[in-house]
């Protein structure tokens, strides 16, 4: 009878995941906390997740914390420090009103500083092409639609261009590199800040969405003439090319370590609900990479387990940025890192 | 057991007999309270749905429901379901259109053509088919399908049916409404191919045996005495299908490339009311960004509540025609 046949097969299925449940099980027994210590839990942006995975190690030798992150994405880790499901939530976006008043009590400390990659799939064309901020919002906006345009021609003379189909990749979900992005393009162009704004999700006027930084990427990669946008550290593994972006004194940056640090020099007294933004930076930061920004690490004031967190967060903003510059994270500048631990020592139990 | 036995049995009834109560009991308040619990259950969701809509449901009203646009930026925000209800119903019919005829093949190879020996082993491979991740089928899709689709058969279907405004120009990236088709014909076709094989199984060889004595041809049988036992059944399988197709979220987020509008190309991108909310749920800035999703999630659930009793008229409606008394696969 064809219906036994298949409740035996849904038994076989059972059975095995019953048995793969076991062996996981089994494996987590045999790795116990490295110390019966406590556990940190996390969760929220991917853009940060390879720092936190660093720091796993030596916090645990250092404090016996066990020190868990799930790189989420940043409105899953708003949502989750929102419910307290986790001990903190990081975020590459600062939080918005609505989001502070339901997340009751949070505040959002910056903990690292990174960049956003402007990345391009161009077959024949060498990487870092020059480019520039109102030439990147029109063709975000769709108002240039081909490699040749004059304006891409005329930063990058000498470049022979093709006249291949502009692509354009950008993020379905909510994202804060999305946020960083759309920051900089209003920075840039009056129009997109009238028409579009900025935010970690925006209505685009053109393009096709990836969902993560994993989706824009594959977008990019397989698409000829596309461009699109992830966090540095991501396009250099995935070996895309990407723009070396002018900046207001006129120079050519690339995302890395001397263009976000002098970037970062820029702001250094956060806004009233801590944030900072440092896209576009004035002309005196001649080194400046201009689409940088902050991430944030979220956390209740109050909680059961504060004297354990203001440790581990402590430990982040200062021994922790060690890690970070491999990672293409810049370490926090000095007056940054004062005002993190000013926010730090006003956690309480 | 002998005959003397279970009389003996029968006699001793008195006995058992407030045992026998029981179990009826039991039976009627497990049964009972399985069957509340599940109207229960759909009762707060509903309840708990139109709560967390409230805030939009109150600030747009119905004009929510076809107003096409999306704009979570904060001072600029407006929402509207329209251009997500179209992607829902283009993506999940013509999905259906696809899955249809192909599912219905398998189901008869299966039942009548194939020989004994492949019988088994395609089967197994159609219902393994329904136990790829969602995730994993939406991954190939970005990585491998689209980018196929996109320079293969989007030119070709352009070139020869480019007057049909369905086939534009092909799409830019490999993501767009037409991969989401193609990735939910794959999704859909194990479940609908599955009850259709059985329901082609429970056609009696009578019915058959009288075809063929009769001299007709295997496609006639097939035509005249398969179809028709079975059409209210198939139906529901095709709904039932349907409904997978409606609240698909992850592999179509994945696949569908985004977008705002109301656009026939095909080979756009766009978004379904499921995957507009897998992607922007998580995250959502504004109390109000959060309402308007979960009117979404309202939409659809009232969608997949006419898809369903449209799928038990079908069936009633078919057995009476029939005169078959059937459980209903539905």
């Amino acid at each position: 009878m064809p219906k036994l046949g298949f409740s035996t097969r849904i038994a076989t299925v059972l059975a095995a995941a019953a048995t793969v449940a076991a062996l996981v099980a089994t494996a987590a027994v045999a790795h116990p906390a490295r110390q019966a210590g406590t556990t940190i839990s996390g969760a929220g942006s991917t853009f940060v997740q390879p720092l936190v995975s660093q720091w796993i190690s030596p916090l645990g030798s250092a404090y016996g914390y066990e020190l868990q992150y799930s790189g989420v994405g940043s409105g899953a880790g708003v949502a989750a420090i929102t419910s307290r499901t986790v001990d903190f939530g990081a975020s590459d976006a600062p939080l918005t009103p609505d989001q502070f008043s339901a997340c009751n009590g949070c505040i959002q400390i910056p903990w690292a500083l990174g960049a956003t990659a402007i990345m391009y799939n161009l077959p024949g064309a060498p990487n870092l092409l020059k480019m520039d901020g109102p030439t990147l919002a029109n063709i975000f906006m769709g108002k240039i639609t081909t490699w040749n345009d004059p304006a891409i021609a005329k930063l990058n003379p000498g470049v022979n261009l093709p006249s291949t189909k502009i692509s354009i990749a950008h993020r379905s979900d909510n994202s804060g590199t999305t946020f960083n992005f759309t920051d900089f393009l209003s920075s840039v162009s009056p129009t997109w800040k009238s028409q579009i704004g900025s935010g970690v999700a925006v209505n685009w006027p053109v393009g096709t969405g990836g969902k993560g930084s994993s989706g824009v990427a594959a977008i990019v990669s397989q698409t000829p003439g596309a461009i699109g946008y992830a966090d540095i550290a991501y396009a250099i593994h995935n070996h895309l090319n990407y723009f070396r972006m002018k900046n207001r004194s006129n120079k050519f940056t690339t995302p890395g370590l001397r263009g976000i640090l002098s970037a970062a020099e820029s702001d250094q007294q956060p806004a009233a609900d801590g944030s900072l933004s440092i896209v576009n930076p004035p002309p005196k930061y001649a080194n400046a990479y201009p689409i940088s920004t902050f991430t944030y690490v979220i956390v209740p004031l109050q909680s059961s387990k504060a004297p354990d967190i203001k440790k581990f967060l402590f430990w982040a903003v200062t021994k922790g940025q060690t890690y970070g510059p491999k990672l293409y994270f810049a370490p926090l500048p000095k007056s940054v890192l004062v005002v993190a631990e000013k926010s730090i020592a006003k956690i309480h139990s | 057991m002998s005959t003397a036995e279970l009389s003996a049995d029968a006699a001793r009834r008195p006995f058992t007999g407030r045992r026998v109560r029981f179990g009826d009991l039991a039976l009627q308040v497990v049964a009972g309270g399985a069957a509340l619990g599940v109207t229960i259950l759909v009762a707060l969701i509903i309840w708990k749905v139109i709560e967390g809509a409230r805030l939009s449901i109150q600030t747009y009203g119905l004009e929510f429901i076809w107003r096409v646009a999306w704009n979570p930026v904060l001072g600029h925000e407006l929402y509207g379901a329209g251009s997500f209800i179209f992607g829902t119903a283009v993506t999940s019919l013509f999905a259906l259109l696809l899955a249809a005829p192909i599912s219905m093949g398998i189901a008869l190879y299966l039942t009548e053509l194939a020989p004994a020996v492949i019988r088994g082993p395609v089967t197994a491979l159609v219902e393994t088919l329904a136990a790829v991740p969602s995730v994993v089928l939406g991954l190939w899709g970005i990585l491998v399908l689209g980018p196929a689709l996109r320079t293969t058969i989007q030119p070709w279907l352009h070139d020869a049916f480019g007057f049909i405004p369905l086939f534009g120009p092909p799409s830019s990236a490999g993501a767009s409404i037409f991969t989401a088709i193609i990735i939910l014909t794959i999704m859909i076709l194990p479940i609908v191919s599955s009850i259709s094989r059985e329901l082609f199984l429970g056609v009696p060889t009578e019915l058959k045996e009288a075809g063929y004595g009769l001299g007709v041809t295997r496609w006639e049988v097939v035509r005249g005495v398969m179809f028709p036992y079975a059409s209210g059944g198939l139906a529901a399988a095709l709904i039932l299908g349907l409904g997978r197709a409606l609240g698909e979220a992850i592999a179509v987020t994945q696949v569908i490339g985004g977008g705002v509008g109301i656009h026939w190309n095909l080979f756009s991108g766009g978004d379904t009311l499921a995957s507009k909310i897998a992607a922007s749920y998580q995250g959502s800035t504004t109390k109000l960004q959060t309402a308007s999703l979960i009117y979404l999630g309202l939409i659809l659930l009232v969608f997949s509540l006419i898809v369903n009793l449209i799928a038990q008229w079908i069936v009633r409606r078919s057995a009476r025609k029939h005169g078959i008394v059937r459980g209903g696969h539905a």
